[in-house]
């Protein structure tokens, strides 16, 4: 039993609680400007930095760790379930702290994130992970970035204190129907993720409110110019409709978390989750269709003021009759068009109801969705560009809200040009089917819808081979070892 | 065409600026470069000028007084480019600033306006890569210093970032490429130091200190990526080889 180790390095415990939280996918520092303090360490920017890209391309902003890999929920879907016979290990908060601290010295990370396995009961795992961040606030004087797990069935006043220690809180929703939630995750219920979803939500609306803030979180600027984006003034959160009269009893209503002690601690006086609340959900693990995806990404915006919805591609790392099999692919591609469409929403003023139908409830592989949209309405187009509006440009293939400002900053001085949208990097390459510059087109072709469809397609294919390759072990054919020529060249 | 040069700092290009205002042989008839020139050509006469500050604080003064503050700084922030027209496209800029006011900068119409944007863009960018790049490694007596090669003078538009991130700590970022060094002490200012080359070897050797959060750090790096989406181009577009230097998670 020489073999038998009691106590791991804490090279060995990173490696496996970082192994553990990898498949989270927020790695965002993003959502909150907040200048640093003499005597403290840190200080946070709004658009967010990441410090290193990993070897599957995706950003390293924050230190991702579980502070333990134990579980006693039993997941279908996830590596840390209680029946998978895997390393476990457990980080103390000043292991933590300290790995914050140095990693952030040296410039490798913005902040902490830090989710956890269910460590005995939710409040059990809960009370210690505010533990770790209380520490890393106080004694360590940390005043970076961290994002926190909130565990669904924590105590009020629990939750209430990682709000206040963390910058954002997030609650998985893994699954977004009640359907695959009880099949893949017995241990959880819908209802248990949206009540404190909910709670969350209030009590920032209710932190904002009281500094004089709007209830709701601030979107991305070019959302300003845009009347029928899905933030609008007609959006479906319940602060919003609310008199000012009854705005001002928010602060003591029964949706917001309760008060704990944190709220009267003066060292911890800090806003709750100044930047705000995200989830993830599992793409290719259940049945659901990508209108239904898109449908509750629409809702969270909306209901719960979401700042963020994350998807993340299922990989197959357990075997289970209820799960796709184990050689099942990674739907990159799947994954990436839900993106594409999570973009449309929140910066070109889509709604989910354009995008995908009933009719047809899936994304088209070959092109983007605002490419399929626009070919799909082509008697909306083409548009002028010295004319059109900030919708209808947002709504233009190959051009994007930076490429609509410096449209706008440059048509004040003068008419634009086909060759200053090229020197401002618009994408002219898709975006010449759709526009005209003083009432000329790039090129004399047809406004038909399978023409620039098929041209369309043509241009994408690249990017698409690219994601669809990356990750699945695709390799270039080997005339020797795939054909077996090595033996018939011994043999002459 | 008369060709005026200076070296490859803010004064002597303010001074190369005044000097061509005022020579009195046309705008279309000068170009201002900064030294190294890569490619002399003998159909132009070259004029070389030496910084003269009184001279700089002159068109500092015009600049801000006539067009207005704001369009200076973005005229400073642009200068630390190093494509090669970058001082002439600054000067042009400034010319239609005089003409115009500050909005000659969303005129986008002119050429080098939009050369202009578009150098800052860049310059803005590689800020941007080595405030997410530069890494810091641990000296004896609690200091911390970082290496950097970057392709323009970005090293004091890095400062106030770092400043700001960590007030209370020792550090360095030592420019390998332009010779420059941001010293900042604990809870103080920090301070542009021009090191001679013996005391830049010596700077050069502080790199060499890993200590265990280095490997730590490794260590993290390897196991937060998923193997089933691996993707080294996607990895390559956003973190380019050239910035990848000192970066410690790349070196083994």
């Amino acid at each position: 039993m020489n073999g038998l180790q009691l106590q791991k390095t804490l090279e060995e415990k990173l490696i496996i609680l970082s192994d553990a939280a990898k498949y989270d996918v927020a790695c965002t520092s993003s959502g909150v400007d907040r200048a640093g303090k003499e005597g403290f360490l840190g200080n946070s920017c709004a658009a967010g930095i990441c410090h290193s890209f990993a070897a599957d391309g995706r950003c390293i902003s924050l230190l991702k760790i579980l502070m333990t890999n134990h579980c006693t929920y039993d997941c279908k879907y996830c590596k840390n379930r209680r029946s998978n016979d895997i390393p476990r290990a457990t980080f103390t908060p000043d292991e933590i702290c300290a790995l914050t601290v140095e990693f952030y010295k040296r410039n490798y990370i913005e902040g902490l994130f830090l989710s956890s396995g269910i460590l005995g009961t939710p409040d059990n795992t809960m009370e210690k992970i505010c533990e770790a961040l209380r520490l890393l606030r106080t004694k360590y004087r940390f005043n970076g970035y961290i994002h926190v797990k909130a565990i669904p069935g924590a105590s009020q006043e629990l939750l209430y204190s990682a709000g206040l220690l963390a910058d954002r809180i997030s609650i998985n929703m893994e699954l977004p129907t009640m359907q695959s939630l009880s099949t893949l995750a017995p241990n959880k219920s819908m209802a248990g993720i949206l009540r404190p979803m909910n709670q969350i939500s209030e009590t920032i609306a209710d932190h904002r409110l009281a500094i004089g803030k709007d209830a709701r979180m601030e979107r991305a600027g070019i959302n300003r110019h845009l009347m029928n984006s899905i933030f609008g003034p007609d959006t479906d959160r319940i602060s919003s409709k609310k008199s000012e009269q009854e705005k001002l009893s928010l602060l003591t209503a029964s949706n917001a978390l309760s008060v704990p002690a944190e709220r009267i601690d003066r060292d911890l006086k800090r806003p709750f989750a100044p930047a705000g609340q995200s989830t993830q959900m599992i793409i290719g693990a259940s049945g659901e269709t990508d209108l239904e995806l898109i449908k509750t990404t629409q809702s969270l915006y909306r209901s719960f003021d979401l700042k963020r919805v994350f998807y993340s591609g299922y990989i197959p790392l357990n075997e289970d009759s209820a799960l796709p099999s184990l050689d099942t692919p990674v739907p990159l591609l799947r994954e990436h068009r839900l993106y594409q469409a999570d973009w449309l929403l929140r910066f070109y003023g889509f709604h989910a109801e354009e995008l995908l139908s009933e009719e047809t409830p899936f994304f088209n592989d070959k092109i983007d969705p605002k490419c399929d949209w626009a070919v799909h309405h082509l008697d909306r187009f083409p548009v002028e560009v010295n004319k059109a509006s900030y919708d209808e440009l947002l709504r233009v293939p190959g051009i994007g809200p930076t490429g609509v400002k410096r449209i706008m900053q440059a048509r004040r001085y003068g008419s634009v040009t086909f060759e200053m949208l090229k020197q401002m990097r618009i994408t002219l390459k898709r975006a010449q089917y759709f526009i005209t510059c003083n009432g000329k087109m790039l090129n004399r072709i047809p406004i038909e819808e399978k023409f620039i469809t098929g041209q369309l397609t043509m241009l994408e294919a690249p990017e698409r081979a690219q994601i669809t390759e990356s990750g699945n072990s695709m390799t270039q054919l080997n005339l020797f070892t795939d054909f077996h020529l090595t033996q018939m060249a011994a043999h002459g | 065409m008369t060709i005026y040069s200076c070296a490859p700092n803010w004064e002597a290009m303010l001074t190369c600026i005044y000097i061509a205002r005022m020579s009195g042989i046309g705008h279309k008839n000068l170009q201002l470069m900064v030294e190294p020139l890569e490619q002399i050509s003998f159909l132009d006469d070259y004029i070389h000028v030496e910084p003269d500050s009184a001279l700089a604080e002159k068109v500092i003064e015009a600049i801000t007084r006539k067009i207005s503050p704001g369009f200076y700084a973005s005229l400073a922030y642009c200068s630390a480019a190093y494509e090669p027209e970058t001082l002439d496209t600054i000067y042009r800029v400034m010319l239609l600033g005089f003409a115009y006011g500050p909005q000659a900068l969303d005129m986008l119409q002119y050429r080098e306006v939009m050369r202009f944007q578009q150098i800052s863009r860049r310059v803005g960018r590689e800020i941007c890569g080595f405030r997410e790049f530069t890494r810091f490694h641990s000296m004896p007596g609690g200091a911390y210093i970082a290496h950097i090669e970057p392709k323009s003078r970005i090293v004091t538009a890095l400062a106030p970032h770092f400043s700001d991130r960590m007030p209370s700590e020792h550090w360095m970022i030592a420019d390998d490429i332009h010779r420059e060094v941001i010293v900042h002490p604990k809870d103080s200012p920090f301070f542009l130091w021009n090191p001679t080359e013996e005391e830049f070897s010596d700077l050069l050797v502080s790199e060499a200190a890993n200590d265990d959060y280095t490997d730590l750090w490794r260590a993290f790096f390897d196991s937060i990526a998923i193997k089933e989406r691996a993707n080294a181009r996607c990895q390559r577009n956003l973190f380019p080889e050239w910035m990848r230097k000192h970066a410690v998670e790349f070196i083994h």
